[in-house]
């Protein structure tokens, strides 16, 4: 499964942004982050122009995994929600399916019970569709031929000394 | 486990740097950070030790920029070399795409080269990758220094698979693109053969659910602006207490008698208790007039309900206050 691509299309983005945004304004969170376990960001939703998604997106499946490890040296299979608080913004991290995390940033606007209750909801119908995503992936169009060419000359470019 | 993200027209590759402790591995990305443009890379992570050592990993952003279609991403990990840190090596290495193999060319370390080349594909092994379908580069560090072992020796020891292989010198920069060259191009065609499934599309848009449009890197930014601010003021606030408190505020009965209420100017008229009809006139005109409250929304109904509650408890108080007074007066 790990050597797997994971494609997903234009139509399953967008049902993934309208559950994810449905659920912020439900929650009153102030973001939310769809994130692989392998630390690639997958879509988000709310306010994160202040935010390095990328950077948080590799460091939230970090402490996930992390966090599994934890849970199996104390005999649990998986921790399913992680939950830090800050001063004025919290996370609330849990798992979608098999490969995915949801990650919803809040406030004091709202309350770790909101969020969890609709992050709770929201999980299951994230993963549901990702499972039909998954499925789907074989009929994911080809990249286009010259791909891996035309990379060459791109990376040249970029890496050089 | 390489992503493609068909929306935002993005993919995006995880390259991880493999090796025994002071290998070089997170010199390799420092000297990376520091040499591409600002623009094709982020924030360089680094989770290490209060000695500096790699405690979790170092992550590197770098987006080489628009191939053929799809902004293409790689993210650039390195694992704790030391022995006792496996558990976090063997995280990192979930859903690996590329790895280079770091390896520290003094004599004294070939031992701990060919352990820590050995604990790799142990943990690929467990993380279900197999070692025939990943791609991997070694990278001969620290060939500036006095003992090195020579490359021919190197590779008889290290790379019985003759995977392709780098000499360098991390701290001076030499060699380190060349490894990251490598490895880059030889994931991205390791994806390209990886995804040659199904019916050719381009990336023209020739496929039913392709974008057509190739916007999905523009929809990325500009949806957080447009989908939030509007669902603050939209009633999504209201669904709890729809229709809790509203029936609490109901039992307040209607004025006893709202005909008395269009003669504010009975006071003239004592006959039929002035007092009533004058304290009855701001009670009375209160609630009559708003609607039913099913017909609100919660909020507002609250919002509306509240004080009148307050103002009927008053205006019956002091009825009684009033009505013992004119009464007294009266009776006199």
């Amino acid at each position: 499964m790990s050597s797997q691509s994971f494609v997903l299309m234009e139509e399953q983005i967008d049902q993934i942004n309208a559950i994810i945004l449905r659920m912020i304004k439900k929650a009153e969170a102030k973001c939310a982050l769809l994130v692989d376990k392998d630390g690639h960001l997958i879509t988000r939703q709310g306010f994160t122009q202040s935010l390095d998604t990328t950077a948080l997106s590799a460091l939230l499946a970090g402490s996930f995994a992390s966090t599994k490890e934890i849970a199996r040296l104390v005999g649990e299979p998986e921790f399913s929600v992680l939950f830090h608080q800050g001063h004025k913004d919290h996370i609330h991290i849990s798992l979608v399916g098999e490969r995915c995390i949801l990650a919803i940033v809040f406030d004091d606007r709202t309350t770790i019970g909101m969020v969890r209750l609709y992050a709770k909801e929201t999980s299951d119908k994230l993963k549901e569709l990702l499972t039909r995503a998954q499925a789907d992936n074989n009929n994911a169009p080809e990249l286009d031929p010259q791909f891996a060419e035309s990379a060459g000359s791109k990376i040249d470019d970029v890496f050089k000394d | 486990m390489v992503t493609i993200n068909y929306a935002f027209r993005e993919i995006s590759c995880k390259i991880v740097y493999y090796g025994p402790g002071l290998s070089g591995k997170t010199t390799n990305l420092q000297y990376v950070h520091e040499r591409v443009p600002a623009k094709s890379r982020g924030d360089l992570i680094s989770l290490a030790t209060e000695a500096d050592r790699t405690l979790y990993f170092d992550f590197l952003p770098i987006s080489v920029g628009d191939i053929a279609g799809f902004a293409t991403k790689f993210q650039l990990y390195t694992v704790p070399g030391q022995v006792f840190y496996n558990a976090t090596r063997k995280l990192v290495l979930r859903g690996v795409d590329g790895i280079v193999f770091v390896a520290d060319s003094q004599r004294s370390k070939m031992d701990e080269n060919v352990e820590s080349l050995t604990n790799m594909y142990e943990n690929l092994k467990e993380n279900g990758i197999d070692i025939n379908d990943m791609p991997i580069v070694i990278q001969y560090n620290k060939r500036d220094l006095p003992d090195v072992v020579p490359i021919e020796e190197l590779e008889r020891e290290l790379n019985p698979h003759q995977y392709p292989y780098t000499e360098a010198v991390a701290v001076k920069g030499s060699g380190v693109f060349d490894t990251l060259k490598r490895i880059t191009k030889i994931v991205l065609e390791h994806t390209k053969k990886k995804t040659s499934v199904g019916s050719p599309a381009g990336q023209t848009g020739g496929s039913e659910d392709e974008p057509v449009g190739v916007t999905g890197g523009a929809s990325l930014s500009s949806t957080p602006v447009s989908g939030i601010p509007t669902e603050t003021s939209s009633p999504a606030t209201a669904p709890k207490p729809d229709s809790g408190p509203v029936p609490r505020m109901r039992p307040v009965p209607p004025p006893e008698q709202p005909a008395a209420q269009p003669q504010p100017t009975e006071h003239a008229t004592p006959v039929q208790s002035p007092v009533d009809t004058a304290m009855e006139a701001p009670a009375a005109s209160t609630p009559s007039s708003p609607p039913p409250p099913s017909s609100q929304p919660s909020t507002s109904a609250r919002a509306i309900y509240a004080p009148q509650r307050s103002l009927r408890v008053r205006s019956r108080k002091h009825r009684s206050l009033f009505s013992r007074l004119f009464g007294w007066l009266f009776g006199r």
